[in-house]
């Protein structure tokens, strides 16, 4: 499903002119179906907002955006199917552990299925249940009885995500997901989301503050500033832009910092500055120089 | 959700804004005693109520808009107050013959009408120039006298300052969740009252676990900064009596005063037997 986004508007407490904020200024973008996207900018830029329109936790109308599509869902009409699009684009907030509260993790996985296909049989349901645990590396027959509340911090956000992952949704969005994880809790829940991209989920995006994340795994970033996108492109030339990236407030992925401080020392580098890229194009320089 | 307006404090550097919360507390109630003390049908008293308030107003730069929709919050409470007057009180000449709507009652509905708006008025412009924290201050401050039978005041006090300050962001956590659990698909805006009330269990239970969280990790702060209850303990902002507090306090004794003289004046000498 390809999302596309013309001109999208927002304004938090839009009926009281006095306490009324401008989050969103005319979005203008597009995610083509089978995308890693990421999504970067300062605090307060906008992006938890934007990505809440995309499954209508925020619901638009005509006057506030020119077109808002999400496959076949038509955003900007009355009435569409808001339960359906919800089973197809999947949301995860941040610390999504804190959404948890059911007795069971079996049951709290089932919520979504509950809600959103009731025709399916309990046997039906709990094999859904059952792969979206294995997809986030949880053992079923471990973990299913277990209180969600006696887990640890990682398992919990496994667990959550599973939630959403048991819907099969083909986009699946997500707002910081390795906020407040340990590094290596990260570097498995970015493997874990690497492993689903391509699965059952086609698009996936992606809020984040590790720009190394960002810079290593994504397709398409768009950059927010202040309610507006300044820019969407690949990664390498999002950070190898210097003036925009530090306007925004933002910092460097570690190759785009080596890569500009060698540039003021006169070594321009042709690279994408994907780490091992980065090395490569390192080497092939210094082995040049030694000639 | 932040659109519920609780407490309504409306920030700015007024010099209402800086007064002394104990004492604008104190004034509060004493504005509502000035209002009370009109008679019936004095309405002379009514019209230097609303003078001062105005002009408190306009000092403390609250918009008047604001002070309307604080009205409009109570209104059915004002309209249900006057209809029963209306309807229901028998006393002096009907307005028509043989109408059962007299001229005491409307007049009365009137008196009511106003009184209640006045009373109403003077509250708001408390909350909206004093912060929920500031507030409970001035609490504190005025419940002191009752440390003498040992009631624990700055406990109290405490209690409420962090009850306040907690519910802005227990409000925006109700959001947070509710849109988590909508995003797996919950329903809370279909189905009978049981269906509903069934719905908000998902909503419920992490907000109730979150609170517990919330209250351990602000008891374990507290813990570490070594706070241990009332005793000895000296206040970072002291509440001091300022010359402009000395000059409330002025304005409103002559405000009492001048409705307490006004009361002998009776506009509609007719009625004055009736009531
Ligand atoms: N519920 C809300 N009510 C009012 N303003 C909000 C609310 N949520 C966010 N905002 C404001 O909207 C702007 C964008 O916020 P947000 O989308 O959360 O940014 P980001 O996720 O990029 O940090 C900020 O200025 C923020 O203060
Ligand atoms: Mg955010």
């Amino acid at each position: 499903m390809q999302v596309v986004v013309k001109n999208l508007n927002y304004t938090y407490s839009k009926n009281s002119k006095s306490v009324a904020v401008k989050a969103l200024k005319g979005i203008n973008l597009t995610i083509e179906e089978g995308e890693f996207f990421g999504i970067i900018g300062e605090t307060g830029s906008g992006k938890s907002t934007f990505i809440q329109h995309l499954n209508g936790l925020i619901k638009t109308t005509k006057e506030d955006c020119e077109c808002l599509k999400i496959g076949e869902f038509d955003l900007t009409e009355k009435k569409c199917n808001y339960k359906k699009l919800r089973s197809k684009v999947g949301m995860v907030f941040q610390y999504p552990e804190y959404q948890l509260f059911a007795e069971t993790v079996e049951a709290d996985v089932m919520f979504g299925l509950k809600n959103c296909k009731p025709e399916m049989t309990e046997e039906e349901k709990s094999s859904a249940v059952k792969k979206a645990l294995e997809l986030v590396g949880l053992n079923y027959y471990e973990i299913k009885d277990k209180s969600p509340f006696e887990l640890s911090g990682g398992q919990k956000r496994r667990v959550a995500i599973a939630g959403v992952l048991v819907l099969e949704p083909e986009v699946l969005i997500l707002d910081e997901p390795a906020a407040g994880l340990d590094p290596k809790g990260k570097r498995e829940l970015l493997k874990l989301l690497k492993e689903i991209h391509g699965k059952t989920v086609k698009t996936t995006v992606i809020v984040s503050h590790d720009m190394n994340l960002i810079m290593e795994e994504c397709d398409k970033v768009a950059l927010f500033h202040k309610g507006n996108v300044a820019k969407v492109d690949a990664p390498e030339n999002i950070f190898k832009d210097k003036e925009l990236v530090s306007l925004c407030g933002l910092k460097f992925p570690l190759t785009a910092s080596l890569y500009h401080a060698l540039k003021e020392k006169g070594v321009s580098l042709k690279t994408n500055l994907k780490v091992e890229n980065f090395i490569k194009a390192v080497t092939e320089y210094y082995k040049g120089e030694q000639r | 959700m932040k659109d519920v307006a609780f407490g309504q404090y409306f920030p700015s550097n007024s010099v209402i804004h800086k007064m002394n919360p104990a004492i604008k507390l104190l004034l509060a109630i004493a504005f509502i005693v000035a209002v009370f003390l009109v008679r019936a049908f004095h309405f002379l008293g009514f019209g230097v109520c609303f003078a001062f308030l105005i002009s408190v107003t306009i000092i403390a730069k609250i918009p008047f808009s604001k002070m309307l929709k604080s009205i409009k919050a109570i209104l059915f409470f004002i309209i249900f107050s006057a209809v029963i007057q209306i309807f229901f009180n028998k006393k002096g000449t009907p307005l028509w013959e043989n109408g059962f709507i007299t001229d005491v009652a409307l007049l009365n509905a009137g008196y009511i009408i106003v009184r209640i708006t006045l009373v109403v008025l003077g509250a708001s412009l408390l909350t909206f120039t004093t912060s929920p924290v500031e507030l409970a201050d001035g609490i504190e401050v005025l419940l002191t006298p009752l440390k003498l039978v040992k009631f624990p005041v700055h406990e109290f006090a405490l209690i409420m300052s962090i009850a306040l300050r907690f519910i802005p962001t227990l409000l925006d956590e109700t959001d947070r969740i509710i849109k988590a659990q909508k995003a797996r698909g919950a329903d809370f805006e279909s189905g009978n009252v049981f269906k509903r009330i069934k719905a908000l269990v998902p909503v419920l239970i992490p907000l109730l676990i979150s609170s517990f969280r919330r209250a351990d990790e602000l008891a374990d702060a507290m813990d570490a900064r070594c706070y241990a209850g009332s005793k000895n303990r000296t206040r970072y902002k002291k509440l001091e009596v300022a010359f402009k507090d000395v000059f409330a306090i002025i304005v409103m004794a002559g405000l009492i005063t001048a409705v307490v003289f006004l009361n002998k004046f009776n506009l509609i000498p007719y009625l004055a037997a009736v009531v």
